[in-house]
Order: C-alpha cells, then structure tokens, then sequence
C-alpha cells in the first residue's frame, strides 16, 4: 500500500470505519490515481509531473479521511456500540460454547456411562476409544472456549485499531467467568435415575485459592498473546 | 464532499443529488462520475475527486445505490447504478433543489415570499 494510502487507512479504522469499507475505499482510491495518472500523461506531463498532479486531484488526505468519516453509516460495531462487541457478545459466546461442552459432558455420561453415577470416571477409557474422545472434545471446548473467544476480541481490536481498554476490559470479565465457572453432575435418586448436569460460577476468588487466580492470569496472558505480537510488530515495522 | 472555489454552506447535498441524476441514466463507475460531473457542469464544480466513493458507499448502505463489479480492459471495476429506492430519493431531492432555487430566486429577484420548503 502505498504510503499515503497506509495512513488514510490507520486514521479511518481509528475513526471507527468498518475495515471492508476502508478496504474497498483504498482499491478505488488506488483505481481511480491510476486513471488519474494515465489521463495526465495523456494530457503531455511527464511521469513524476502526472503523479503529483494525480495526487492533488484526488484530494487531500484530511478532505479523503474526512468525507469518510462523516458517513456515519459506514462505521463498524467495534464503534457504534464497542461495549457490545467487547463485553456481551463475548459473554454470549462462552455461554454457547460452555451450553455446548455441557451437552457433550450429558450426552456422553447418557450414552457411554448409562450406569454410572457420574460423567466424571471417564479417565478408565482407552485414549482412542470413541467415549475418550467424546469426552475430550467437549473438556477441550470448555476450556478453550475463553482462549479462543479472547483471541477473537483482541483480533477484532487490532483489525480496528480500538483504544486497548475496551478490549482489555472484555477480556477481564472473560478470564474471571473462565475462572469461576464449575460443572457439576447428579443422577435422581432412583436406580437408572435421570442424569443432571449444572454449572454455576463462583466469583470468590479467595475461596478458590490461588489456583482460581492463576487460571485468571493464565487465560487472560494466553488470550492477549496476538495483541502483544502485533504491537511487537508495529514497534519493529515502524523502526525499519 | 468538498467543492472547490464554491461556498461548501450551499454544497449540502448536491454531490448526492448530481451522483444519483447521473447514475439514473447508466450505471458508471467512481472516476466516470468525476469526469461526467466536471463535463456536464463545464467544471463549474471541481471536487476533490476521492471523496465521491465515501457518498457512493453511504447512498448504497442506505440501499439507494447498488454495486457490481465488473472487468473492463483487463481491470476490474466497481460500477454502481441506482436502485428503486435510489429513484424516490432522487424524485425527492430534485422536488427539494427546485423549491429551494426557486425560492432563492424570488428573494434575489425582489419578489413575493414563496411557499415554505419541504
């Protein structure tokens, strides 16, 4: 991208433009300098003449940010309604992802366990045994799910440029719900009785010990790791 | 969209209506729209030409324009045209710009009060 044009595009995403938007405003921008150019040197200027003048012509970069900027329209959620983006939406999806991982640890305890009294022997199971592998895959969704819905937030923050406490905020409350929850299971007291799984999320952090805030600080360090790479690599980028 | 050489107070407006008059008639892409402002307006309104795609965008996220993209001498171009949404609101905006000169008009020329302006 040519530099002009790696600026217009830091200063819109920091105003809160959607990135497709920026996008697709840098590509006709690009489009129309070089019909610009091509015109110009139609006209008789000389190569480096028709750029500049291509240049003028296409407008200055505070008339080019600015007129995108006023389209209200166009700018993202990120934005509009950052403490949506940044803290609800993430919430709704550890909860699905936890709904999800909940029905597996159900569905598994129903299928390959009909008889036992919890879900939580599996450990007996061979490692490729389907059971194992059931059981595994709805552990590996609980557990990862905060990680992985972190790595969305602080991708989200960096495509937009969001100030770093919308997104550090979001991640807080995503490693201490990550910390907090617990599942627990029960059968109805009869014999073959109906399996119940529950989840309840404790916010007592002195209770839990300190491996209650350790599971905080390790969610939250491994969620941040994209957005501490890519400062790295602006730092680096934009000392070479 | 800024004008050049014009007082931007009167501009408010006017790129979206001569976009939406123009693009009425043939579906165009970003640059012919510059060029067929300038021709038809004997460059009477001279724009910073970038800025006509952030009103594209805005008229089409409003569903007044729509977008295709489409490859013409080996480049590929996005050429907008307008929607049946685009054509009430340019009906609507061309019903508001002849009131408004009309009334300027009579003001300019002494006359009577005119009727209000939509």
């Amino acid at each position: 991208m040519a530099k002009p044009f790696h600026e217009l595009c830091e200063r819109l995403l920091q105003a809160g433009v959607a990135p497709r938007y920026v996008r697709r405003y840098l590509a006709e921008l690009s489009d129309h300098l070089a019909d610009l150019q091509t015109e110009e040197i139609r006209a008789g200027r000389s190569t480096a003449d028709a750029e500049s003048a291509s240049l003028v012509r296409l407008g200055s970069m505070d008339d080019l940010a600015k007129a995108m900027i006023e389209q209200r329209q166009l700018q993202s959620w990120c934005a509009r309604a950052p403490w949506a983006v940044f803290s609800l939406a993430p919430a709704m999806g550890l909860a699905a992802a936890w709904a999800i991982a909940l029905f597996i640890l159900w569905s598994g305890w129903q299928i390959f366990l009909p008889e036992a009294a919890t879900p939580f022997g599996a450990g007996h199971f061979r490692l490729f045994d389907l059971a194992n592998i059931y059981f595994q895959f709805g552990k590996a969704i609980y557990f990862f799910a905060p990680v992985l819905i972190g790595w969305g937030i602080w991708i989200l923050a960096i495509r937009q440029r969001t100030k770093t406490w919308w997104p550090t905020l979001g991640m807080l409350l995503l490693a201490l719900a990550a910390s907090s929850g617990h599942v627990s299971a029960t059968r109805t007291a009869v014999r073959g009785g109906f399996p119940h799984v529950r989840m309840g999320l404790t916010l007592d952090l002195i209770q839990e010990g300190p491996s209650g805030f350790l599971h905080m600080i390790v969610v939250f360090s491994v969620a941040a790791l994209p957005y501490v790479a890519w400062r790295v690599y602006q730092a680096y980028w934009q000392t070479t | 969209m800024k004008v050049r050489g014009t007082n931007p107070n009167f501009m408010n407006g006017v790129p979206e209506l001569l976009i939406l008059q123009l693009l009425q008639q043939e579906e165009m892409y970003g640059y012919e729209i510059v060029q067929a402002i300038r021709e038809r307006t004997d460059a009477a309104i001279a724009i910073g030409e970038g800025v006509v795609y952030p009103v594209l965008h805005g008229l089409e996220q409003d569903g007044a324009l729509r977008s295709r993209r489409k490859t013409v001498n080996g480049r590929s171009r996005i050429y907008y045209s307008v929607t049946a949404a685009g054509s009430r609101r340019l009906a609507h905006l061309s019903q508001t710009w002849k009131n408004l000169t009309t009334a300027i008009q009579t003001v300019l020329t002494g006359g009577q009060r005119g009727k209000a302006i939509s």
